[in-house]
């Protein structure tokens, strides 16, 4: 049959199917109301942010359009294959493929009118600003919906009834906001969690669309998180077809396991060649710690009670008087100037890394530990700014307990690894001593 | 066009008085369309679900204006046999020939005159059933009127009801409103009145038999013998994937070995020598207070029977005539019960 005979029943499908889904109670409850209430759970986490919810316009399309193409989708295949009516749509004179893209394409209409909804929420209710690129967040969309619509095609073929579409979309669902950048931001979770996020599209989801609201680029140099969901979506979405089944009666024992392990490698394809590239390298809170300590605190701190420069506590050897002096110490300051957790994007963290190095070699009495302090404390002044040193070292003082400790460290010749409170607190008495020095507060 | 019966009488089949359905329903004539060429053949169709051969070499051929029925117990293949023509199943062997159009190769073209109802069909919950005929309608060429349909089916009533809201006989004459939708040419029905009250099952044969006489092939599956001896103009046997018979109703039965039987109870008891004398009897067996006897002449014997129990003052009390049944013909074919099924979930 030509496309021109089949325009009208399609069209007619068309409308009938988008029709049913805006008079299903419980699809507006999971297509709608879900995003809505995280909108408003968004908005209470973030409400310290200025403009509120700017940044997180990304994670809260995503998880909009997750919700419709991986639950709403499958859920509406399934229980219509289960009601016989695709047994019923074989029997008419026209390809099974077309309907199910109009099937698709009604999907991607009800996944657009949640998204323009949270939108339209955010902004009537936060004053959150529309996307700095309009046509581009278009572009994004489709390419997330996309992406998305052909895992829930896949999870259709998989599932048996619509209690496994449920499991299965939660296998998707869950991962992808607890650890894949969608519904907690990538620069809270740990580096391992930001690693296993590159190997699922939500994260690429959240950045093309996150970058096309708020980002002066807007798309550019996106180029490989769009790739990698039409690479996701693509397989996901022909193993789909493939394997549309369209009568109850063939069940999910009969799909090949193949399909599915091709379907999981395009995963894994992705991860790698991002990590390959360098492109999951941890990702950063928009405002480190260290940033937000303020004059007022860098003042507030005091020198008079911290322990002598020879004692047994954070001792710190004078500064060094010629190569001979230093010589106990070259090779360890030869290692810092190539050690990488001293050289992360983040400077308040890689400067609390380097101060650790004083503290670990004070408490576990390394023989140098005097002498490493003051080459430490050269190697800071060294490779960070006036202004960097000042807030990270307050920062330390003033947060023991922030960011992370480290009190491992054989790659430098420590080779004891004493516990982490303890090398806290010693980090914190060696930041007060750089930072007194650094002030002018206390002399070598 | 002069018609038997239709869903608008409301008269049982067995009161046979032919009646000019225009007269009654001008709209019918839209529905009972002109009378159609040949509809389907089926020939050397075999089709295997693993090892199990559902069914093997099957060939028929259901022509214009015939209700044809395969009939066979529960995993006799039937389904799979309509499955294999609506092309829902991909057969292994053989060709199926729909209006001239190999079904297997060309589905859509075969599909644009075929109607069929389905086993425990349903369609969404917040569908009407005026919504399910427009959106059917629309896929083909030569649809028919859905006012007509809702109106034939007396299903107008509940045109724009959800279909959840459809009683179990609406729902059914909905399906069957849906594949006459596209004026087929081969109407496939699977178990029609499978689990519908008696009223409502007069009501759908009533239906078939009116689609018969618009010209239509008919092509039902049932494991009723007796609906399938009530509508069909010729049946299939069917038993373990293959057609063991193949014959009118009555030219089945009358070619069955089986005699007439007579069940009689008397006032005073016969004894076994004076049921022997009767004409045409061949065989008796005691019943509790009474005889079955096997005849081959049911009226020589009867009339004979009550002349001597007239002569001798001796009283009938019970008088029953079982003549042969499409049972009967299925078990001498296959040696075994009907209700047996052939292979588990077969389909």
């Amino acid at each position: 049959m030509s496309a021109a005979r089949m325009l009208p029943g399609l069209l007619r499908h068309f409308f009938f199917t988008l029709g049913l889904n805006l008079r299903n109670p419980q699809a507006l409850v999971y297509g709608y109301l879900v995003p809505v209430f995280f909108l408003l759970a968004f908005g209470s986490v973030f409400r310290s942010d200025t403009p509120l919810l700017l940044h997180q316009m990304g994670q809260l399309l995503t998880i909009s359009i997750l919700g419709g193409a991986c639950f709403g989708l499958p859920t509406a295949l399934v229980a219509e294959r289960e009601r016989g009516v695709w047994r019923r749509y074989r029997l008419l004179p026209v390809p099974t493929g077309s309907l199910i893209a109009n099937t698709l394409a009604v999907r991607l209409v009800l996944v657009a009118l949640a998204a323009l909804l949270q939108i339209v929420l955010a902004r009537v209710i936060y004053g959150t600003p529309l996307p700095m690129h309009p046509a581009q967040a278009g572009l994004a969309f489709l390419f997330v919906a996309g992406a998305f619509l052909g895992l829930g095609l896949l999870i259709a073929a998989l599932a048996d009834d619509v209690p496994a579409v449920q499991a299965l979309g939660q296998c998707l669902f869950l991962p992808m906001i607890m650890i894949g950048g969608v519904g907690v931001p990538l620069a809270v979770l740990p580096v391992w969690a930001q690693r296993i996020a590159g190997f699922m599209p939500g994260r690429y989801a959240v950045e093309v669309l996150q970058r096309s609201f708020s980002n002066p680029d807007g798309l550019r140099g996106t180029g490989f998180s769009l790739i990698a969901l039409v690479v996701i979506g693509g397989a996901a979405a022909c193993i789909g077809v493939k394997r549309f089944r369209w009568d109850i009666r063939e069940n999910a024992s009969q799909f090949p396991r193949a399909w599915i392990t091709l379907a999981l490698l395009s995963w894994v394809a992705v991860g790698l060649a991002a990590l390959l590239t360098g492109r999951l390298k941890p990702v950063l809170a928009e405002r480190a710690p260290y940033e937000t300590i303020t004059e007022a605190q860098i003042e507030s701190i005091t020198y008079d009670d911290l322990p002598g420069d020879g004692e047994f506590v954070t001792p710190l050897a004078p500064p060094f008087k010629d190569s001979g002096d230093r010589a106990p110490v070259d090779e360890l300051a030869a290692k810092l100037r190539t050690w990488a957790p001293g050289q992360l994007d983040d400077p308040g963290q890689s400067i609390r890394n380097l101060v650790c190095v004083a503290a670990v070699a004070d408490v576990i009495r390394d023989p140098r530990e005097g002498k490493v302090a003051r080459a430490v404390y050269d190697h800071l002044r060294a490779n960070f700014s006036q202004d960097q040193l000042r807030r990270a070292f307050a920062w330390i003082v003033l947060y023991p307990e922030d960011g992370e400790v480290l009190n491992n460290l054989p790659e430098l010749g420590l080779r004891r690894h004493p516990p982490p409170v303890t090398v806290r607190s010693r980090s914190a008495l060696y930041a007060r001593k750089f930072l007194g020095r650094l002030l002018h507060k206390i002399t070598d | 066009m002069h018609l038997t019966w239709g869903p608008w009488t409301g008269k049982h089949p067995g009161s046979r008085v032919p009646i000019d359905i225009r007269a009654l329903n001008p709209f019918w004539h839209e529905v009972m369309a002109d009378t159609l060429p040949a509809g389907l053949r089926v020939r050397e169709l075999t089709k295997c679900y693993g090892p199990v051969m559902a069914v093997r070499d099957l060939s028929f051929d259901v022509a214009a204006g015939e209700i044809f029925g395969l009939l066979g117990p529960n995993g006799a293949g039937k389904t799979t046999t309509l499955e294999c023509i609506l092309g829902l199943r991909c057969p292994d062997a053989g060709t199926i020939t729909i209006g001239g159009i190999d079904a297997v190769l060309d589905h859509e073209q075969a599909m644009e005159s075929v109607g069929a109802q389905l086993q425990a069909e349903m369609l969404q919950d917040r569908t009407t059933p005026r919504q399910a005929l427009a959106l059917a309608a629309s896929f083909y060429r030569n649809p028919a009127s859905i006012d007509n349909l809702l109106r034939g089916f007396a299903l107008m009533a509940k045109a724009d009801a959800r279909f959840a809201s459809l009683s179990g006989g609406q729902k059914r004459r909905l399906f069957l409103a849906l594949a006459l939708i596209n004026n087929p040419q081969l109407v496939v029905l699977d178990e029609p009145t499978a689990g519908l009250d008696p009223q409502s099952r007069r009501e759908l044969h009533q239906m078939i038999t009116g689609m018969r006489s618009a010209g239509r092939s008919i092509l039902v599956s049932t494991h009723n013998l007796e609906e399938a001896h009530q509508l069909c103009d010729r049946i299939g046997i069917l038993n373990e994937g293959q057609i063991v018979a193949l014959a009118r109703p009555g030219e089945l039965i009358a070619g069955a070995s089986h005699h007439p039987r007579i069940v009689v109870r008397t006032a005073k008891p016969l004894t076994a020598a004076q049921i022997r004398l009767l004409p045409g009897v061949v065989n008796c067996q005691p019943r509790a207070e009474g005889w079955v006897l096997e005849t081959t002449d049911v009226n020589r014997t009867v009339v004979e029977l009550v002349k001597r129990l007239e002569a001798e003052e001796n009283t009938l009390l019970e008088l029953q005539i079982h003549r042969p049944s499409l049972e009967d013909v299925f078990i001498e074919l296959t040696g075994r019960d009907w209700s047996t099924p052939a292979v588990e979930d077969m389909g």
